[in-house]
């Protein structure tokens, strides 16, 4: 029998690789890797950073210096400004992607608001990556100018229902 | 009211960044005999990882692309030692040759000297000797000092062709995973700011040491076609020596011009002319490195006061010797981007802390 067919072996060299698979798919579902291929992706993937969170644990502050997009395996998160609830986020989802861009502080408070597993995809990797791959690169820039454009677009219609 | 001077960022800021200083100082004084291989391993690495990553991605497995391009790197260094080797054991025969005049000439002149005060200030021959005589005796020791270092940076040669290879293949292969799970200690809320202040520092060692490293080169290349023109022998020697002293600031250019001068001394006859050709290749280097190198290569990679870097430098030396001279600004500058980073990441949370006490007050 092939040993490394045996249920010890897998758990003990498979673990982190199906970890790696399951998070470069949701990473593909969102519309920051959109057109980007598995295999790039998944290298990225490889190097980010898994975060355990407890229920009620601040992810961050506003105000706190941030430099990662944070994308949601388990749990869920909510995004708050002061008392009100701006986003309630679950998994697959991702948030805190301004500060891959600019170098700012955050603009809101993030809480786990369960026991929750986040991936951390920081700017100083996507710079690293996109110096080795900047065709990718460049689509992953387009792509998250999109999403800013379209948060951008959804804050405008919101101002604008407020205003009439 | 201490409760509140603790909790303030600056003193916060202070404490943590002094036990990070302590930490760091226990490990460099734990390393100190280690420390210029771990150096040039660093450096090795910081070049040759991006080759090994490559090589990675096309699947090949850490420990065979680790040794993969450490082998390709002994093989090129092979190379360059075996066509740079004889032109640098001839130079280095020769100047050995030169050292036992260079020294006649120097205690000639020392000896004239003390004649002419002697005369001058009409000192009897025992007065004179006596003042002289512990000079003689400490040039002498030196001397005998200076063959035992030459002695013993044979031997340490010997101990860095075996351990800088061991390490940097250990680097290669295990550096990044060591550093992730170091920093992925952190807790939750302070695990960003380590790696942003990581990424800080390591960006600009980069800069600083990609920097130094090429105006390392092109000074050796000028002081050596300078020493060259002059026609001072061993020319190849002494430049690469001016180069690698040039990575001392402010003091390395002045300890660079001492062999020069010293083999200008010693030539028979004796011209003047030569000596002053020495000084003013080293100073023309200087004039070339300060106006167009530093600006073009360097730039602002290490935005340090003068005042800092000499002070830095003259304590580094102490510590550490010549190593400590070349590394002391490297650093303090890291010193400066971990107080700097910290100060950030802990003032703003303070600035958040008082909204939310701002928030709570006008709710309530």
């Amino acid at each position: 029998m092939d040993k490394t067919n045996h249920p010890f072996w897998h758990n003990l060299f498979h673990r982190k690789a199906d970890r790696i698979h399951e998070v470069t798919e949701l990473w593909l579902a969102t519309p920051l890797f959109e057109k980007i291929s598995y295999n790039r992706c998944r290298e990225l993937v490889s190097n980010m950073h898994p975060r355990a969170y407890k229920a009620n644990e601040k992810v961050f502050n506003a105000g706190d210096i941030g430099e990662s997009v944070v994308l949601i395996r388990h749990g869920k998160v909510e995004i708050r400004a002061g008392d009100k609830i701006l986003a309630e986020l679950t998994a697959g989802d991702f948030f805190g992607e301004i500060a891959l861009v600019i170098d700012e502080p955050r603009t809101a408070n993030a809480i786990a608001t369960e026991d929750s597993e986040l991936i951390f995809f920081l700017r100083s990797d996507l710079e690293e990556w996109i110096q080795r791959s900047p065709k990718d690169g460049a689509l992953f820039m387009l792509n998250i100018s999109r999403v800013l454009a379209a948060r951008l677009k959804h804050t405008n219609l919101l101002l604008s229902l407020q205003t009439n | 009211m201490l409760l509140k001077f603790i909790s303030l960022p600056i003193t916060r800021t202070v404490l943590l960044f002094s036990l990070i200083m302590l930490v760091f100082s226990f490990f460099a004084a734990l390393l100190a005999p280690l420390l210029i291989p771990i150096i040039i391993s660093f450096a090795l690495y910081a070049m040759l990882e991006p080759i090994s990553g490559a090589l990675e991605r096309q699947g090949m497995s850490s420990t065979s692309s680790s040794l993969t391009v450490l082998l390709v790197l002994l093989a090129f260094s092979a190379l360059a030692i075996s066509l740079l080797m004889p032109h640098l054991s001839t130079q280095l025969a020769e100047l050995q040759t030169q050292l036992p005049s260079v020294w006649k000439t120097l205690i000639g002149f020392a000896k004239e000297t003390s004649q002419f005060f002697a005369s001058s200030m009409k000192l009897d021959a025992e007065t004179s000797n006596s003042m002289t005589q512990p000079l003689f005796d400490k040039a002498n020791e030196l001397s005998k000092d200076i063959l035992i270092t030459g002695s013993n940076l044979i031997i340490e040669f010997s101990v860095l062709v075996i351990l800088v290879p061991i390490f940097t293949f250990f680097l290669i292969r295990d550096y990044r995973g060591f550093r992730n799970y170091l920093l992925d200690a952190l807790p939750n809320n302070s695990f960003e700011l380590g790696w942003i202040i990581y990424h800080r520092v390591t960006h600009q060692l980069q800069e600083y040491i990609r920097g130094i490293m090429i105006q390392s080169g092109i000074m050796s290349v000028i002081t050596s076609l300078g020493f060259f023109i002059i026609g001072l022998d061993s020319y190849i020697l002494l430049g690469i020596i001016a180069g690698i002293l040039n990575l001392i600031p402010y003091v390395g250019p002045l300890l660079a011009m001492v062999l020069p001068i010293l083999l200008a001394l010693a030539h028979t006859p004796l011209e003047p002319w030569i000596v002053g050709a020495a000084v003013g290749v080293i100073a023309m280097a200087q004039i070339i490195d300060n106006v167009i190198v530093v600006p073009a290569v360097i730039a602002n990679a290490v935005n340090l006061h003068p005042v800092i870097v000499i002070v830095g430098i003259i304590i580094f030396g102490n510590l550490f010797g010549f190593i400590g001279m070349i590394v002391a600004i490297p650093a303090i500058s890291t010193a400066n981007i971990i107080f700097r980073g910290l100060l950030q990441g802990l003032r703003t949370r303070k600035i958040e802390t008082n909204e939310n006490n701002a928030d709570q007050l006008i709710g309530s």
